[in-house]
C-alpha cells in the first residue's frame, strides 16, 4: 500500500493525515479508521480539488478527500476502475468543444466510460474527467468522421465554470445506444417541446448564452426594459436561466434634487 | 485589436459577433451577407481577420473562404458552423482557415479565438 498526503472531512472538520492506497482498497487512519473496499463506492464526484466519494456498506457513507491533484489522479486511478458503475470501454474527446470553439489539439483518447448516480467519468490513462448529471446540458446521438468514415458517436454538452463544453463518446454501436439511452432518461427532465419560447424569447435566450447583458440584448433587439423583463419572466419560469443581478433604476427625492441643483450651481458658479 | 469582416447571412448573428467583438476591443471593418459580398468586401476593405459563416446563399463560407485565399493567401480567416457541421471543418483547414467556431457561442471563448488568430 501507498500512502498519500490528504485533508479528510470529519465531524465537520478538516483533519490533516494520510491515507493508504492499496489494489482494491484504502485505509483511512484514526480517528476515522475504516477501511474502504473500491468495490463498495457507490459514487465519485469531484468539486475543485476535493474528492467526493459515496461507500455503502450498512449505510450509505459520504467522504470528502481534499488533496492536491496529483494525488486525487492517484484516488481516481485506483477508484474508477473498479467500483459500483456501469462502466465501458470507450474512446473519448473531452473537451472536444469549449464556448462554441473547437479544441485543435482534442484528439480521442483510449480509456472507459463510467456512469456513477450522479454523473458520467471519461476515464483515460492521463485524464479523468468529471460531468455531474445536474450539469449536462444535451445529450445527442451524431455523426463524427473518425479516420476519414462517418461514424456514429455521443455528444455531451455539460457547464464546466459557467462554459458550455462539448464531449465526444465513441463506442461499438450496440454499447453507444445503451449509453445513450440510459444518458436519456437520466437527464429526462430536462426534455422540452421546444415550442416553449417565440422568436424573439429564443433570440434573447441565445443572446444570453453568449454572453450579452440586459443593456445589450436591449440595444441589439430593440426591445423596450418591460418587455425583456416579461421575456426573462418567462425563460425565468420554465428553468431555463437563474437569476444573478437584479439591475434597479431609481427616481431622485427632493433631498436628491436640491443636491444636484446646488452642485450644477457650484459649477457654474 | 483588430479590424474584423464579419460574414453571416443572418442580420441576428452579424448583430451578436459585432456586440462582441465590440466588448473585447476591435473594430469592425465591414459585414457581408453572402459569399460573393464577402470576397468583394474583402479586396476592398483588407480587414485583418474575417469570421465567416459557412451555409450561406448565393456562395457559401468555404467557397468565399477559398476565394479570399486566392486574392490574400495571408488572410486570417475563423469559420462559423453550427452544431453538427463540424465535418466542415476539415475541409475549411484544407481551405486555409485559421479558427473554427460552433453555434451557439460564448463571448469569452470567441474573443481567446479572435486573439489567438490575430496573433498567429
Amino acid at each position: 500500500m501507498k500512502e498519500v498526503p490528504v485533508k479528510i472531512e470529519f465531524n465537520k472538520e478538516w483533519i490533516v493525515t494520510k491515507i493508504s492506497v492499496g489494489e482494491d482498497r484504502m485505509v483511512l487512519p484514526a480517528p476515522i479508521n475504516k477501511e474502504i473496499l473500491y468495490k463498495s463506492v457507490l459514487d465519485v464526484s469531484e468539486k475543485k480539488n476535493i474528492l467526493i466519494i459515496t461507500v455503502k456498506t450498512d449505510t450509505e457513507v459520504v467522504y470528502k478527500i481534499l488533496s492536491v491533484e496529483k494525488v486525487l489522479h492517484f484516488l481516481k486511478i485506483h477508484i474508477l476502475p473498479v467500483c459500483n458503475a456501469y462502466r465501458l470501454m470507450a474512446y473519448f474527446m473531452s473537451p472536444a468543444i469549449r464556448g462554441g470553439v473547437m479544441i485543435k489539439e482534442a484528439s480521442w483518447e483510449k480509456g472507459s466510460v463510467v456512469v456513477v448516480k450522479s454523473g458520467i467519468w471519461f476515464v483515460g490513462a492521463v485524464k479523468q474527467i468529471s460531468v455531474p448529471i445536474t450539469e449536462v446540458a444535451a445529450i445527442e446521438l451524431t455523426k463524427r468522421e473518425v479516420q476519414g468514415k462517418p461514424t456514429e458517436v455521443i455528444r455531451i454538452d455539460y457547464l464546466d465554470s459557467g462554459e458550455v463544453v462539448s464531449s465526444l463518446v465513441l463506442c461499438p454501436l450496440s454499447t453507444l445506444q445503451v449509453l445513450y439511452n440510459f444518458l436519456k432518461e437520466t437527464t429526462k427532465g430536462m426534455d422540452m417541446k421546444g415550442t416553449e419560447l417565440d422568436a424573439v424569447d429564443q433570440q434573447v435566450a441565445m443572446l444570453v448564452y453568449s454572453g450579452m447583458d440586459s443593456h445589450a440584448i436591449e440595444n441589439m433587439l430593440n426591445l423596450p426594459h418591460k418587455q425583456l423583463d416579461q421575456i426573462y419572466d418567462k425563460i425565468l419560469a420554465l428553468g431555463l436561466a437563474e437569476v444573478v443581478i437584479i439591475r434597479r433604476e431609481i427616481q431622485l427625492t427632493p433631498k436628491g434634487v436640491r443636491y444636484i441643483t446646488d452642485s450644477t450651481k457650484s459649477q457654474t458658479n | 485589436m483588430g479590424k474584423i469582416l464579419i460574414v453571416d447571412d443572418t442580420l441576428f448573428m452579424r448583430t451578436l459577433i459585432k456586440n462582441i467583438l465590440f466588448t473585447g476591443g476591435h473594430s469592425i471593418a465591414g459585414e457581408a451577407g453572402d459569399g460573393e459580398e464577402a470576397i468583394a468586401k474583402y479586396k476592398e476593405l483588407k480587414p485583418d481577420l474575417v469570421t465567416m459563416d459557412i451555409v450561406m446563399p448565393k456562395m457559401n463560407g468555404i467557397e468565399a473562404l477559398k476565394g479570399i485565399k486566392a486574392i490574400d493567401p495571408a488572410a486570417k480567416i475563423i469559420m462559423c458552423t453550427a452544431v453538427g457541421q463540424e465535418q466542415m471543418v476539415k475541409l475549411a483547414i484544407k481551405s486555409g482557415a485559421k479558427g473554427y467556431i460552433v453555434k451557439p457561442f460564448q463571448a469569452p471563448k470567441v474573443l481567446e479565438e479572435v486573439k489567438n488568430v490575430l496573433a498567429s
